[in-house]
């Protein structure tokens, strides 16, 4: 045994423990020089230091329509046009948080992320532990596109976005219904609940996103309007007014999906139970998915969508700049090629996504305007004229937060 | 002599090398861990900490959360390795010769490839409400519609995730008991229990049975640890609340409060000291070079 182990692994354990430690050191000491910031250069300059930079980019990849967007569209143009590549990674929310927060706390100059796409939140967060760069908005020449004085635009959850992240995309929550089981859908709150009582079984929502900003409208229809939740966060008024909505979903959540006794766990979970004719219902915090999901098959052509009369939350999706991105000058190119009226319309129209503009039609330069106006109509979603008097502002993050926490407690019984 | 010498000296630097590689790679990154965690928790670390404080922990100690979910997760891994245990002695002795050779021997082997998730995707494809085993039920009439059909993913009875555990679980322990069957020669010690006068039931209980449990404690508290601390299949498959401890010490981690961020390593901490306990317990006898 011994003699087994002298001759070759006497030498070869050492080596491994040698080479072992010199990877941990080298590992450890990966420490690249800080590039010049881009925020000091013209944007011609950054165009040149971008050319060659692989940009990271994390994101929400839940949905093929917009993973081929970004794929087969917006990586392919970014290389041929920019010579930028563009690596798309899997992260959302909390994990891009979570990410960014060990990388700070760990002190790394470089982090594994360039680019994020985010919501209100996920903004709110970030900002809290400073892991976005900027002001940078001001940088990008397609941003002369945008009006930022647009309140559903220019703030974020009630926070002014000061340049830290670029609009990319807005859009309205929306309920879809089967109109082949419903004829005509409730659009109140109060029709609802006897729609629900009516039909056991037939709704719920996601413990998620979507299903917290749904509860965020019924708040604020409880509130009696936007005005009485508006502003900064206040314990006081959260208190009041969402003890009124417990105690509606309360009341009604034992003809929900499995008695209310549990919710999806995302919004996928519950288009496939209504894809499945489990549900008759299904949201989304997109207006005109119900044309996309139509367009892929998922849902049946019978889908339609609606906007409670009470109102629904309306808000924007935005790109950040990770504050130890590696290539800044890269991503600011990506966005500013995100931004570009090109990408804007590729991505509006409802066979490639379906996500509205962030463009102000009156800004754009000829024939923009005519070529977003005559993009493919919605056919089962409402257009978005329509709904835009019952657009709701987002309530500050603290809301959505304490909705999370309080949605387990008071409704799951945890 | 000399060379004899020599020779030890070596041995001793290859078991040093070996003992500090083992440190480096497996003691060392768990034990900064732990101290990182530890500290995050009482404040002395993260980005969010203000100095020392307690307030994280009695927090976490006054909510029923954690410790229902520990006490769900320990009854969930329970009754899997219970289901598991009885599964798969049964296969091994039901299926001895079979298990050799021939189609039973390739497909029993099957199973321990597929990693978690795909074993819950494949529960969540069988048992879920518009799966293929409700498709069957509405097929032969017992439901009309999905919603009749009993709720076994995200069910307060766990019988998804129980189910997803059993898939992996019960084909190595059916390998397992069937191999030990063989090395420990249990049918000649049967066969010697007979002719003594004994019956085929003493045979199970006093040979067959304390004999699997020996030579299979550490691998069943190994297996209890691996589902205990499970984490894609109760997140795919699991009930909302309470969570099992590692679905809950991610959602704590991730949450959009950071200010809870804190009770996701006491969570984690926690896990680690039950986790501890179990070990020292099982192995507090075994030797590492036994022939498991």
């Amino acid at each position: 045994m011994s003699s087994f182990l002298s001759r070759p692994f006497g030498r070869v354990v050492p080596a491994l423990l040698a080479g072992t430690l010199l990877w941990l050191a080298m590992a450890c000491g990966r420490q690249e020089a800080p590039a010049p910031d881009p925020i000091t250069m013209e944007w011609s300059a950054i165009e040149t230091a971008a050319r060659g930079q692989a940009v990271t980019m994390a994101m929400w990849m839940g949905d093929p329509y917009i993973n081929s967007y970004m794929r087969d569209y917006v990586a392919v143009e970014l290389e041929k046009r920019y010579g930028v590549r563009l690596n798309i990674v899997g992260a959302q929310g909390g994990q891009i948080v979570s990410a960014i927060m060990t990388e700070k706390e760990a002190g790394t100059a470089t982090g594994a992320y360039d680019l994020v796409w985010i919501n209100g939140e996920t903004f709110y967060q970030l900002r809290q532990i400073e892991g976005l760069y900027g002001p940078f908005t001001e940088k990008l020449p397609n941003a002369a596109y945008i009006d930022f004085d647009n309140p559903f635009i220019g703030i974020d959850f009630q926070q002014p976005i000061d340049g830290y992240e670029c609009p990319w995309g807005n859009v309205q929550m929306a309920l879809i219904y089967n109109s082949e089981r419903v004829a005509e859908p409730p659009r109140t709150r109060a029709a609802l609940a006897e729609w629900v009582a009516a039909h056991p079984g037939r709704f719920t929502f996601d413990s998620s996103f979507t299903g917290m900003t749904l509860l965020k409208s019924w708040m604020i229809d409880l509130a009696g309007g936007p005005e009485h939740l508006a502003g900064p966060f206040s314990e006081e008024r959260y208190r009041e007014h969402s003890a009124k909505l417990w105690a509606f979903v309360n009341e009604i959540k034992p003809n929900f999906w499995r008695e209310g006794r549990s919710f999806p766990s995302s919004v996928a979970q519950m288009h496939q139970m209504f894809a499945n004719g489990e549900l008759d219902f299904t949201m989304s915090n997109n207006d005109g998915e119900v044309d996309n999901k139509v367009l892929q098959g998922l849902f049946p052509e019978t889908a339609r969508a609606f906007v409670f009369e009470g109102g629904t939350i309306q808000n924007s999706h935005y790109l950040g700049i990770v504050a130890n991105a590696p290539n800044k000058a890269g991503a600011l190119t990506v966005i500013n090629f995100m931004i570009s009226p090109e990408a804007q319309l590729e991505k509006q129209d409802p066979a490639i996504w379906g996500d509205g503009t962030v463009l102000a039609l009156d800004r754009l330069p000829q024939p923009w305007p005519e070529r977003f106006l005559s993009l493919p109509n919605r056919r089962f979603a409402p257009p978005r004229a329509e709904i835009q008097d019952k657009a709701l502002m987002e309530l500050a993050p603290e809301y959505m937060i304490r909705l999370y926490d309080d949605f387990r407690r008071e409704v799951l019984g945890e | 002599m000399k060379s004899w010498v020599s020779e030890r000296l070596r041995h001793r630097g290859w078991e040093a090398s070996a003992f500090a590689i083992y440190l480096v790679v497996g003691v060392l990154p768990i034990a900064a861990g732990l101290i990182y965690a530890l500290a995050y928790s009482v404040g002395l670390a993260g980005l969010l900490g203000k100095g020392f404080t307690l307030a994280h922990w009695t927090s976490l100690a006054g909510q029923a959360e954690v410790w229902l979910s520990l006490l769900t997760s320990a009854l969930i891994a329970a009754a899997t390795m219970f289901l598991t245990l009885l599964a798969g002695a049964c296969f091994a002795l039901g299926l001895r010769t079979r298990l050799r050779q021939g189609v039973v021997a390739y497909v029993v082997y099957f199973p321990l490839a597929l990693p978690a998730t795909v074993a819950a995707f494949f529960v969540f494809q069988a048992l879920s409400d518009a799966g293929l085993l409700a498709r069957v039920f509405h097929a032969l009439g017992f439901i009309r519609r999905p919603g009749e059909f009993p709720a076994m993913i995200h069910d307060s009875w766990s019988l998804g995730v129980i189910a997803a555990f059993l898939i992996l679980s019960v084909p190595y322990f059916t390998l397992f008991f069937s191999q030990v069957y063989r090395t420990e020669h249990l049918e000649e010690l049967c066969r010697l229990t007979l002719t003594l006068g004994g019956k085929r039931r003493d045979c199970l209980r006093r040979v067959i049975g304390p004999i699997f449990w020996r030579r299979g404690r550490s691998h069943i508290v190994l297996w209890f640890i691996a589902m205990f601390g499970g984490y894609e299949i109760p997140l795919l498959l699991g009930r909302q609340t309470p969570q099992m401890i590692s679905v809950l010490t991610m959602r704590k981690y991730q949450m959009f409060d950071l200010a809870s961020k804190p009770q996701a390593f006491i969570a984690a901490l926690l896990y680690f000291a039950i986790v501890s306990l179990l070990m020292l317990w099982a192995f507090r006898d075994e030797r590492l070079d036994r022939d498991v």
